[in-house]
């Protein structure tokens, strides 16, 4: 019955529905055949993905290898997220993993999985005042040796909320770390950001 | 009234989508999306889709023939020959013949419907040999044309009926059968055909 359901919906479903459609959907409609929700679901992702790509492994390189390893993984598997895994969590969990083992393939240090203790790492952040805020480093490159000097994992935490807009559960999650330290990482990540941003433009 | 201006920590986050504007190389965007279209499942067909291909193919088709062949045997050796009562001399036997006997089963039927079924058609299409020895026999019988076997045999497989009935200790309805048949057939001596058909 939801097979007949759903073969009269995709009948009948024009273009503006498939645009509004939920990334989950399209990626279901993929899997039956229809090439166009591939489309909208990559021009959907895409940019956020690349970027924390880019920003968790500071090289355009790798980036580039582990996002197409990523898409074409996705393109190849029939699989789709489990449970109340949204695609998104799903997506940015595959390309975690695929860089995780690019690292651990090549023997590299693995950052994500370095303990860290936020308390030492966090620097009292006295500039709270909202016009200093304004005067943020617009600077790509500055911004991106910024992010860099976070540690790994308040960065990876950073990224993933900047740019994968997922809120603080569904990185607990993703990461499996405490949602209590998710928390306290990205707080750390964003007063870190924040003085060397201003710091920069006051220098 | 509430505060509505972004906290820092917010500012910070917006600032670094709006400022942090990399994008996936175009050589890359092509290689995924040539792989996408290259590797997009075939469409699924619907079940009417399916049986269709699956018809065109021999090995289908020889199995779908003999699903259908062995259906068409099952059909015509389960299905009973309903005895045609014609009567020379009880033509008022046809229409009621089939009522009868199932009136018969239907008293059978509370109590013995487990135990006793009713007789197979093929216990009632085997009876020809034994009338036929019958009626060779009695006197009464000798007057009743080649024609007429049919309803006789109706009437062993009924007398029959009554026996299996009073064997299995349901006498009141072997009673009544029986005097339904007495009523039926009032040229015909049940008493000592029911003898004969109990000694056999």
């Amino acid at each position: 019955m939801s097979r007949l359901k759903g073969f009269i919906t995709q009948l009948f479903a024009s273009a503006d529905s498939l645009e509004a459609s939920s990334d989950e959907s399209l990626l279901a409609r993929y899997r039956e055949g229809d090439g166009r929700a591939f489309e909208i679901l990559y021009a959907r992702r895409r940019q956020s993905l690349y970027r924390f790509l880019l920003g968790l492994s500071g090289k355009p390189e790798l980036a580039d290898e582990v996002f197409q390893e990523t898409w074409l993984s996705l393109i190849r598997s029939a699989s789709q997220p489990q449970g109340r895994a949204t695609f998104r969590t799903w997506l940015f969990q595959i390309a975690r993993n695929r860089l995780i083992d690019h690292w651990r393939k090549h023997g590299a240090w693995q950052p994500l999985h370095d303990s860290y203790d936020e308390q030492f790492h966090a620097v009292s952040d006295d500039a709270s005042d909202p016009e200093q805020l304004l005067n943020l480093s617009r600077d790509s490159q500055r911004l991106e040796s910024a992010l860099q000097s976070l540690p790994a994992d308040q960065r990876e935490v950073f990224l993933l909320r900047a740019h994968g807009d997922l809120d603080l559960a569904q990185i607990a999650s993703l990461t499996e770390t405490p949602l209590e330290t998710v928390k306290s990482r990205l707080r750390y990540a964003q007063q870190k950001l924040r003085r060397l941003l201003a710091e920069e433009v006051l220098t | 009234m509430t505060d509505t201006r972004p906290t820092s920590e917010e500012q910070v986050l917006k600032h670094v989508r709006e400022q942090h504007n990399a994008e996936p190389p175009a050589h890359l965007d092509a290689l995924i999306l040539n792989a996408a279209h290259r590797e997009t499942p075939a469409p699924r067909q619907n079940l009417w889709q399916r049986w269709l291909k699956a018809c065109q193919k021999p090995r289908y088709q020889v199995a779908f023939a003999s699903l259908v062949g062995i259906a068409l045997m099952l059909s015509l050796v389960q299905r009973a020959p309903e005895p045609v009562a014609q009567f020379d001399f009880a033509p008022a036997a046809k229409p009621a013949a089939p009522g009868v006997r199932q009136e018969a089963r239907s008293l059978s039927a509370p109590a013995g419907a487990l135990s006793a079924p009713a007789p197979a058609p093929m216990a009632e299409m085997a009876a020809p040999m034994q009338s036929e020895s019958i009626s060779a026999d009695t006197a009464d019988e000798a007057k009743v044309s080649k024609r007429a076997a049919a309803p006789v045999n109706g009437l062993d497989a009924q007398l029959r009926e009554v026996l299996r009935l009073r064997e299995s200790g349901q006498s009141q309805a072997a009673d009544t059968l029986f005097n339904n048949l007495h009523k039926r057939y009032p040229n015909v001596n049940l008493d000592l055909r029911l003898e004969k058909i109990r000694k056999n």
